[in-house]
């Protein structure tokens, strides 16, 4: 057998090959992947810049409408999340009970439900037929079919987003640093809100970041629970449908603007994260 | 105080008057469940902390003091700085109650006890290990705690670097004057911190006293080889009455200051390395003739810094039978100055004596269960 080709050699080679994995396979391969992503989005914003005279379909009550009806939405969405998500992210992250597994569960479910099931439970939790639809009714209360059932239906599937986010967060702040915090003098929500919540700070806005994004994207449950009036739940995804039906351009204009705000958003929040104390330290 | 936890049951008592006192023990004999149970942040089944005749935990009446109320001074093993703050944040953090004038003084002069002028806008991570430490002495020491309690000070600390801040460490005690609790089981550590030791094992306290006391004096064979003692002898008891006590070596007589021993019990005898001598072959013939003397060879030799160790087999020795790679007896440091002027660099060959009050002698039936120590 020839030197060079002794089976030894030839296994070294492969382990060394493995160890040091060639950079322009990896980048070609990435490659393929970002163009799949960046291509529809692209697409938008070319077809938008070709048609003509697309600022009008800006003038349209429809368009503005939309556009206020799913910033305001959506921000009230992350922020309810946000506030009502933090203690279970909280507990989930920090104690063990009974049925921890199942609440765990019960909390992402909403993530892999079709946004479809999302709005027919609504509507059976909480419509006029539905089982608190007597209830409310008693109370004076009608949520099917108005901007509330809008921001019901995005909390639904966009508190998970943000939980998940916060559970890892607060999971990874050093309970050493609670203790001493406790040793200093601190009562427990002190620490909480000086200790815990600063640490965990940057995983919180990601996640109210993320269920914000999530909460502007929502359709289906929107559409069956909230249905579909102008100026009170038609939101932007909605009125994207709609106008796709009947002015093409219309639509693109509407998601170009959705293109450009979700992105907007997401990379002001990153560069943010990038340059505060913590979040450089963890990137 | 006592707690039972996966099995693992932690019985210690032991008191801490003024000074230091040293928790020595090594990985998993429940220092670190000490210190939490001192700290509160962990609740014993049954037991009784106290500091300074105030009750922090007491299970027969129901006591137990949170953490936040127990004015202890805590400096875990990983710092715990909290990274979103500044040095002066940090330390600022147990002394929120004050108002901003007095604070800024109180932490400027907290500062500057610990030698930390200068970094006091800097984060934890743009600082040293050494630094780190200062700093979360000082964030303990500026709420004036009753005691200061600190877990493995040393143990993330290059080992150069860490004379210096032994060094630090006693001389900032002496000055804030606050009781301090070292939790170690790192020796050179506990030996440079404790006036007393406690040494604590499996969950039991061992032995507590001062730091002679468990250096000179072990009181069971398992103490004196966690402080690192390196001639432990089995012997049996030959004779004993109120002038001396006649011990069998494997076979040789040794003569040991008197016990209250009866012949035939099993002993351990404690020699320190530093404290065997080696006759000077002109040692003049008018003298008293050497205590315990026994003829023999050095069979290997380091040299240490400024001493020799040296490995010594007696003549006729028995050691070959445990199989070591050079069978040795007995191991003796000597400064290297004395190891010229014996001539051990040309001559191998030498008399040792090993005189009776260096001997300290255990009986073999150790105690079972804690100790408690009279502090």
């Amino acid at each position: 057998m020839n030197e060079g080709r002794s089976p030894r050699r030839v296994a070294a080679r492969a382990m060394l090959s493995a160890l040091a994995p060639d950079r322009i396979t990896f980048t070609l391969a990435a490659l393929l992947l970002l163009i799949f992503l960046v291509l529809p989005v692209a697409a938008i914003l070319v077809k938008v810049a070709q048609a003509t005279a697309p600022l009008d379909a800006l003038g349209s009550s429809v368009v503005t409408e939309a556009l206020r009806l799913s910033l305001v939405t959506s921000s009230i969405s992350a922020a309810v999340a946000a506030v009502l998500g933090t203690p279970v992210a909280f507990l989930l992250a920090r104690y063990r009970f009974p049925g921890r597994a199942v609440v765990d569960s019960l909390v992402d479910l909403p993530m892999v439900l079709p946004p479809a099931v999302a709005g027919l439970g609504l509507l059976m939790a909480f419509g006029r037929r539905g089982i608190l639809g007597g209830a409310l009714d008693v109370l004076g209360l009608e949520l099917a079919f108005t901007t509330a059932a809008v921001v019901m239906a995005q909390t639904f599937v966009a508190a998970p987003f943000y939980i998940r986010s916060a559970k890892a967060g607060f999971e990874g702040v050093d309970r050493e640093l609670e203790r001493v915090s406790a040793t200093l003098g601190s009562s427990r929500l002190r620490t909480f809100f000086r200790v815990t919540v600063p640490l965990a700070g940057p995983a919180l806005m990601g996640g109210a970041v993320m269920a914000w994004a999530r909460a502007l994207g929502e359709f289906g449950a929107t559409i069956m629970f909230a249905g579909n009036t102008i100026g009170r739940t038609q939101t932007m995804p909605l009125a994207i449908y709609i106008a796709f039906q009947n002015d093409l351009t219309a639509s693109l204009v509407l998601a170009g603007i959705l293109v450009v705000v979700s992105f907007a958003v997401l990379f002001t929040f990153k560069a943010l994260l990038g340059r505060s104390p913590l979040g450089a330290a963890r990137a | 105080m006592r707690r039972r936890l996966d099995g693992f049951e932690l019985d210690v008592a032991f008191g801490a008057d003024e000074g230091r006192v040293v928790l020595f023990g090594p990985s998993g004999a429940g220092k670190s469940l000490t210190l939490q149970a001192i700290t509160g942040v962990m609740r014993p089944d049954a037991g009784r902390v106290e500091l300074n005749g105030r009750l922090l935990f007491d299970s027969a009446s129901g006591v137990n003091l949170p953490p936040q109320a127990r004015r202890l001074g805590y400096v875990p093993q990983s710092y715990a700085l909290f990274p979103h703050l500044t040095v002066e944040q940090n330390v600022a953090y147990g002394i929120q109650r004050l108002n901003a004038a007095e604070r800024r003084a109180l932490v400027q002069e907290t500062v500057v006890l610990v030698g930390l002028q200068g970094l006091e806008r800097r984060r934890p991570r743009e600082l040293s290990g050494g630094q780190q430490q200062r700093v979360a002495l000082a964030r303990a020491l500026a709420s004036r705690p009753e005691l200061l309690v600190l877990d493995e000070p040393f143990s993330n600390i290059d080992t150069g670097l860490r004379g210096t801040l032994r060094r630090e460490l006693l001389d900032l005690q002496a000055r804030s004057g606050i009781t301090t609790l070292v939790v170690t089981h790192d020796l050179d550590d506990a030996f440079f911190l404790g006036s007393r030791i406690v040494v604590i094992d499996r969950g039991r306290v061992l032995q507590a006293g001062s730091r002679e006391d468990i250096f000179y004096r072990p009181a069971t064979r398992r103490v004196a080889e966690f402080v690192g003692t390196r001639n432990i002898l089995r012997a049996r008891v030959l004779e004993s009455d109120s002038q001396r006590l006649l011990l069998d070596w494997q076979g040789r007589v040794l003569e040991a200051d008197p016990l209250p021993l009866s012949g035939g019990q099993d002993v351990d005898i404690c020699i320190r390395p530093t404290q065997v001598m080696i006759v000077r072959p002109d040692r003049l013939p008018g003298l008293p003739p050497p205590e315990n003397p026994f003829c023999g060879t050095v069979v290997q030799e380091a040299l240490q810094a400024e001493a020799y160790v040296l490995r010594f087999r007696l003549a006729d020795s028995p050691a070959c039978r445990t199989g070591r790679a050079a069978p040795y007896d007995l191991e003796i440091e000597l400064p290297d100055y004395v190891y010229f002027r014996l001539g051990l660099d040309r001559k191998k060959d030498a008399t040792i004596s090993i005189h009776r009050s260096a001997m300290h002698v255990i009986p073999v039936a150790e105690v079972a269960g804690a100790r408690c120590c009279p502090g």
